[in-house]
Order: structure tokens, then sequence, then C-alpha cells
């Protein structure tokens, strides 16, 4: 957030503003205002450190005057409040930066902006007054949703040390900075530095972070931990993935895809017997009716676009459930790319279907026979072929896990979820917070994507359900933050389930896609720092919550996600809570599970 | 100076590392294959100690360190084996694994207890160079442990510098973008790969590494490199019957 402090007219003053650091200073060049700066003193006007944008505002004032004070006083920004029209802020921009200003109240019709659009660099949204200039009073805020253009404004009207916190939550993408002036003196155009210095510290100190850091971490998780073969290729997807998903062309490839091929967005749906069972508002984020029927496809669509950006020529993955295996199968079909899977030998024979699935779509399904035969040693494999296929091939990892920079990857394409998330609910109840969002974790994307847009919204309770499998103490068990410690595994640190001496411990569920003894080093890390609580449903309380689903919304939810629905039993809602659960998946690949369980 | 340094300051050329992993095939023979080896000639030895998720590995050592697993191999009790390696071995001996049995031993305690045993070097593929060094180099340091770092065909030349420059002791050059026990890669490619390592003239010595399976692999890598290690064709003789007796006859196949 930008600050700019506005009305001063001392020298002293001028230089003790300076040496905190604002982003920009205003000088009033209008004479009627108690602020008027007058003559400036050339000298301390030259002290003010470059980096410092110096504002010069005027009320109609005319050009020739505007541009001579620019010339005197170097000047590298007007702000303009008075009448001038779209055809006057354009005169000057590009020469300097335009500022222009708008009183804003109830009455004010936006539209008046969109002449301007083309004309200033920002707009400056101000308390409608009589007079012009500031009031010392402060606007409803709301009335900024109404503000569509994608030119950054400076908010100004009011502002002080007592709602510095509430400007702070603001969430208007084209919120740009704080005009901070009347209530930041001693006198009119006479600033108290120790106010503003108070005033800084409140705004310069950032939200918690939960995002990765420069060097893939979050907090203590995450990093690169791999064998130096395979440096080469992780190093070339960690320097060329943020700008590939930058870039405009990737965004609309990926989007476009999302929209007709997978079939997004995702419905939001009011879930009305379970909210009448729960004793709350029960959403359901429908990923189970993605294409492939699961939230598996988001991440595989955009790591093929990468890949092809890449110029890479062959895929691998690994699969637990065979979703993600179907999933990239799926996106290689259709963009024409080899594509092979690893699978634990025991994952095939429990998850036929999914097998067959990927063999119809043309990828090469290659059994995973070390180890335990299961999730992790597919890893190991599609690992090994990455080492040995260093140039042409490109590993789409299915989960939030790996080495950096997949769980940040995965993370923001599965972001997608808790984007849409916030502006469906916000049609649904007119807020776009709930005050619960649910998700299973098996390595985390699902739980991850759902999260994502929350995580800095500190009232948003986050719950991710783990597999507790035959029990948590029954020795048979995948919940990795009640069983597992700190350690390193496929690539980062993170939290797993391992023994004393550091072997890597058999996990055990019902579900193929939980049955994995790690998790993602964000979720370690949120569930380190309580940023988001990590509970576990057995094997038997997730396929009678499958069920329950069956029965009363007609929905039959993967195993997976019927494990974020049991945990429902066990949550004391209040009756005005709004909750969201992922729905990751759909339970058609679990039939036989079903079948078998409740005898069918 | 620990071992490895007296070693490559006395001995330039041909020398020869073998890998085995500690608790196979049988869980009390680790010093009985050391004192063999360095009985048959052998220059250094690296000492695997088993990990249940071996990444870099291909199948021959996996199933050694599942077996190794199976028997009842740690680090706690490998360093008991370990604490009489300097009455019957002489030779320099590097620890190798993987760092998720390190972290949770304690890297601290690791390095305290390899250096206590007579220790001199550790190779840990997956503990990347930025975290050794903002990290541990420091601890290694203390103990007197040098921390060998792999190098690939794939490896740009900044980074082979800079792992020039966080070494003290040799670089392992891989043959190829691979995962032990896959062929040394002999193409035109390699050679221009191995000149180009060689035409740096870097302060460490490299040795070359996986692949190396028989006299022919390792004069060839020779040529290139101060020595060669073996490990996976080693791995396959200690499935043998008698295999501490086939030990001799083995190293002279591979320097005649
Ligand atoms: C339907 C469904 N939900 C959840 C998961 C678990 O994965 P994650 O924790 O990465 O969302 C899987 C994995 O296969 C799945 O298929």
């Amino acid at each position: 957030m930008k600050i700019k402090v506005c009305g001063l007219k001392y020298a002293d003053n001028i230089e003790a503003v300076s040496a905190l650091g604002p982003d920009y200073m205003g000088f009033v060049c209008y004479g009627p205002s108690p602020r008027y700066a007058g003559e400036l003193d050339a000298g301390t006007m030259n002290h003010v450190p470059r980096s410092i944008i110096k504002t010069a505002v005027f009320v109609n004032e005319d050009k020739e005057t505007i541009s001579a004070l620019i010339e005197k006083y170097g000047f590298d920004a007007i702000q303009l409040h008075g009448n001038e029209d779209a055809e006057f802020c354009a005169y000057f921009k590009g020469q300097v930066k335009v500022i222009k200003a708008f009183g804003i109240n109830e009455a004010f019709d936006f539209k008046v902006l969109d002449d301007f659009s083309d004309a200033v660099d920002l707009f400056l949204f101000d308390t409608k007054t009589n007079i012009h200039g500031g009031s010392g009073n402060s606007f409803d805020w709301n009335l900024l949703d109404k503000y569509q253009l994608d030119i950054p404004f400076f908010l100004s009207g009011g502002l002080s040390l007592e709602n510095l916190e509430e400007v702070k939550k603001i969430s208007h993408p084209q919120f740009y900075g704080v005009d901070l002036n009347s209530k930041f003196e001693t006198a009119p155009g006479m600033k108290d530095i120790g106010k503003l210095g108070k005033a800084f510290e409140i705004i310069k100190q950032e939200p918690m972070n939960y995002g990765v850091n420069e060097q893939g971490y979050y907090g203590d998780f995450g990093g690169a931990y791999i064998p130096e073969m395979l440096y080469p290729n992780v190093e070339e997807l960690r320097r060329e993935y943020l700008s590939i998903l930058d870039d405009e062309g990737f965004k609309t490839e990926f989007n476009e895809l999302l929209k007709d091929y997978v079939g997004r967005p995702s419905p939001l749906y009011h879930a009305k017997r379970y909210s009448e069972r729960y004793g709350a508002n029960i959403f359901f984020k429908r990923e189970d009716l993605n294409h492939t029927g699961s939230h598996k496809i988001n991440n595989a669509i955009g790591q093929i676009l990468l890949a092809k950006r890449l110029g890479k020529k062959r895929i691998i993955a690994e699969t637990g459930a065979g979703q993600h295996g179907v999933a990239t199968a799926t996106v290689c079909a259709l963009m024409g790319i080899e594509c092979v899977v690893y699978m634990g030998e025991i994952d095939m024979a429990r998850q036929a279907p999914n097998v067959s699935r990927m063999k119809m779509l043309g990828a090469k399904v290659m059994p995973a026979k070390s180890g335990s035969k299961t999730l992790k040693d597919a890893t190991n494999e599609a690992l090994r072929d990455w080492i040995a296929n260093p140039v042409d091939t490109h590993y789409i990892i299915g989960s939030v896990v790996g080495p950096y920079p997949y769980p940040d990857m995965v993370a923001r394409f599965q972001s997608i979820i808790s984007l849409e998330t916030k502006k469906q609910l916000k049609e649904h109840t007119g807020s776009e917070l709930p005050d619960y969002v649910m998700a299973c974790v098996g390595g985390g994307s699902n739980a991850m994507g759902m999260f994502y847009h929350f995580l800095d919204d500190e009232n948003v309770k986050l719950v991710a359900v783990e597999a507790a499998g035959k029990g948590v103490d029954s020795g048979h068990s995948a919940a990795t933050t009640f069983l597992g410690r700190e350690g390193v595994l496929h690539g980062s640190r993170t939290i797993l389930m391992q023994t004393d001496d550091g072997q890597v411990v058999e996990p055990y569920s019902i579900s193929a896609g939980l049955d994995y003894p790690g998790i993602g080093p964000q979720h370690a890390y949120l569930y380190k720092i309580h940023r988001a609580e990590y509970a576990s449903a057995t094997d038997d309380e997730a396929l009678q919550a499958g069920l329950l689903c069956c029965q009363l919304e007609g929905i039959i939810p993967a195993i997976e996600t019927a494990h974020a629905l049991a945990h429902l039993e066990k949550m004391k809602f209040k009756p005005t809570d709004n909750v969201v659960i992922c729905i990751s998946g759909r339970g058609d690949k679990d039939l036989d599970t079903y079948i078998k369980y409740f005898g069918f | 100076m620990n071992r490895l340094n007296e070693l490559f300051a006395a001995k330039k050329d041909n020398l020869l590392s073998i890998y085995f992993t500690a608790g196979y095939p049988e869980l009390g023979t680790t010093l009985d294959i050391a004192e063999a080896l360095e009985k048959a000639g052998v220059d250094f030895l690296e000492i695997g100690f088993p990990y249940s998720d071996p990444v870099a590995d291909g199948p021959v050592i996996q199933h050694s360190s599942e077996v190794a697993l199976q028997n009842g191999m740690t680090l706690n009790l490998l360093f008991e084996q370990l604490a009489d390696l300097r009455k019957r071995v002489s030779i320099p001996i590097m620890l190798m694994g993987y760092f998720n049995p390190v972290v949770q031993y304690g890297v601290e305690r690791f390095c305290k207890k390899a250096a206590e045993v007579g220790v001199d070097g550790i190779i840990v593929p997956d503990l990347p160079i930025y975290e050794y060094e903002t990290l541990y180099a420091g601890i290694f340091k203390n103990y007197n442990l040098s921390n060998i770092f792999m190098v690939t065909p794939q490896t740009s030349e900044e980074r082979i510098r800079k792992i020039d420059a966080l070494s003290n002791s040799f670089i392992y050059l891989l043959s190829s973008s691979s995962i032990t026990g896959t062929a040394l890669q002999l193409s035109v490619n390699i050679e221009d790969y191995y000149k180009r390592i060689k035409a740096m003239n870097l302060v460490n010595p490299a040795i070359i590494g996986f692949g190396i399976t028989d006299q022919k692999s390792f004069n060839k890598a020779c040529e290139y490199a101060s020595g060669a290690i073996v490990g996976t064709k080693f791995v396959k003789l200690l499935a043998e019957r008698d295999y501490l007796e086939k030990i001799p006859g083995f190293i002279k196949n591979i320097r005649a």
C-alpha cells in the first residue's frame, strides 16, 4: 500500500516527513486552502529524495501556471481537484503523473470516470464536500465496490490512526494507497511526525504471509531437497513458472480450457438437507462435476500448457487413486503428447477401472513394484524416470508436494477453486467470506486450492481432514499431522510419517488418494502456525458419510471427499455460519469399495 | 586435513573407490567388507546407510537398502559397528545416504559421531547446495568432514565453479544424468563433457561414479578423471555366496 502525505508547507516539516520515506508528498498550490504552500523553499524541495514523488495539488488552475510550477519545483505529479475535464488531464499525462480527484458520496455516478480512463494515471477518491479539498471526514468505503475501471486509486478523506486497520482490509484490486492529511497535524500544514510514524508502522506491517518465499520456503518447510541429477529440471521450472503463469496468452488459454473443456466454473451448491442436519448453511463446491471427475484436472491443464511452453515432448506422472493419472492422460491426449503414468502395483489392483481409463486415453501405465507399491513408490519411480530424462520430459506432479516450485505452482493452478467460491458465495449470501472452509487432505491440493484466497482473511476458519484409516492409533493410518514429524520427503521439508530412524512409514487408508505418508509443505506450515486446523476421519466414518451424502443430497462423493464430509459430524456450528466444503471428486471410481462395504 | 585430503595429495590418478550398503547382505559384516576391500587394494570407501525411498538409486541398490532395513540396520547401529573402524581400516571412509535419516538423527550429532569413529567425508545426494551452505557448512567444517557434491552433464559451468569452491576433497562426476546402475555412457557428447570439466582446471580432483563395472570402464574413466567409484556391480557381488572371499578377485578384475 502506497502512502501519500499531503498538505505540506514548512521547510523543517517537509524534511522531517521526507525522512519517514512516504511514496508521495503533496503540496497544495491553491490559494484559498489553509494548507496553501505559497512560495516553497527551492533548497528544501531539492533535498526531497528522488524516490518520493512530489505532487502539486491544484483546483481549476490554468495550464500555463501549472506548467510553470512543475518547471520551478520539479514536481513529478499533479493532482487536480476542480472541474478539470479529461482533455485537460490528458494534456499533462506523460509529462508528469496525473492524479484526478473526485468527491464520493451515495449519489456519485462512477460512470463519469470512464472518460478519464486514458487521461490519468491515478484517481483519488475523497469525501464529497461543498468546498474543494478535504473535509476531515471519511465516506462509506463500501461504495468503492462500484468502481470497476482498472486505474488504481488513492483513498483520501478522514484517514486517521483510528481507522487505518479498517483501511487495510479494503480488498479492492485497484486500491493503490492512502492519502494522509488533516488527522496527522498539529496545525493546518504542520504534520505531526509522531502520529505519522505510527501510521507508517501500521500500514507497513504486512499481514501474516502464508505464501512461499524466494528460496521456496514456507517458514521452515519446503525447499528443494533433490539430488543434483534433478537440479537442472527443477531449476528450469523455478526460473520459468511465474513468468509463464503471468503471461496473458497462457492465462487466456488456461481459462478457456477450464471453461470449455473442464466445464468451469464448478457450481457452488447450497446443500439444504445438509444445512438442516448440521444446523448451518452448508455449501458444496462441486469439483466432482469437472471433466474427469475431480479437481485434479485443474492442475493437469495448467501443467500441460506450461510443459508445452517449455518445449517438452514427453509427460510423466505419478498417481494413487488414478484420478491424477486419468487427468494427466486426458490432457496429454488433448495435446497429443506422449504420457507415462507410474502407479503402485497395489493401487493398480484396487483402482483397476482408472488403469483401463488411462490406457484408453493412450497413456502407458507403469507399475511401481518397489517398497510399499503405493503412491509414494510411484512418486519415487517418476522421479527416477525424470532423472534419466532431464531434457525432453516434464513431470506433472499431482499435488502440492515435491520440490519447490511444485507446491506453489500446483496451489496456484488449484486456487481457481477458492477464487470462484468467493464470487459465488457473495451471490448466495452477500458476503464473499464464509465462516468455515473444509477439505480433505492427501498431499493437499484440493485443500490448498480451497484455502488459497481465504488465507489472509483470518476470520475464515480453515479445516483440513486427513485419513485416519482404521484409527489414528491403530498402526493403519494416514493421519500425517497426528503421526508424523518434521523431515524431508520427495524433495521438500515437511511433516511425514516415519520411524525414529527416519525411514518413511507405510500409511494406510481405504482411499488411495489419501494414502500418502506426507503433506505438502504449505500445509505443514499452516498446521504448525495454527492457521488451519487438521482433523481426521476413519475409513468407517468416511464410508458412512459418503452414503449419507448419496441419500441426503443425491451426490456420490469420492471416498477421499467423504473424509471431509465425515468431519461435519464433529463440528459445532452456529445457525448463521456459512460453511463451504470442497467436493473434490465423484465416487464412480469407488463404487466397488462402497458396494463391498455396504453390501448393496 | 583428513584422510581424503592426504590421499589426494599423495596419489593423483587411478584411484578406486567402492560403494556398499551397510547391513547388506548381512547385518554384521560392515567392517569385514571394508577390511577386505582395503586389503584388496581399494583406495577409499563409501559406506551407504540405507533409506526407504532412495530416489537416486536403481533396482540393485534399492534392493540392498530394503534388505539392510529388514535386517535391522539403523544409523545408531551403524555407528556402533563403526566404533572399531580405525582399528581395522586405515583408508579414507565416506558415509553415503539420504538426508531424512540424518535430519532425524540430528545433523550436528551425525557429524560429531561420524568424526568420532573416524569417517572423513559425507555424501548426501539430496542435501542441496543452498541448504548446505546456509545451514550446515559450519558444522561439517567443525568436525573436519568433507561434504561431497555431484556434477552431471547438465550442470552449468557457474554451478560447477560454485561446487568446486564449496568442496575440499573431490567432486563426484556422474557419467550421465542417471540413477545408480546405469551403464557408463561413452558417446561423443560425454567425452566432450569430460574434456570440458578437465579444461576447467578445478581445484578439487574429479572422481567418476555411476556405471563403472569392469576394467574397461574403469580405465576409460581414469583417462578423464583421477579415479572412479564402483557401486552397483559390487553390490551385486555381495548377493553371491562367499562374497568376502571373492572380493580380492573382483578388485583385481577392475584394476589389473
Ligand atoms: C477426489 C480426490 N480428492 C482428494 C484427493 C487427494 O489429493 P489432494 O490432497 O492433493 O487434493 C484425491 C487424490 O487422488 C482425489 O482423487
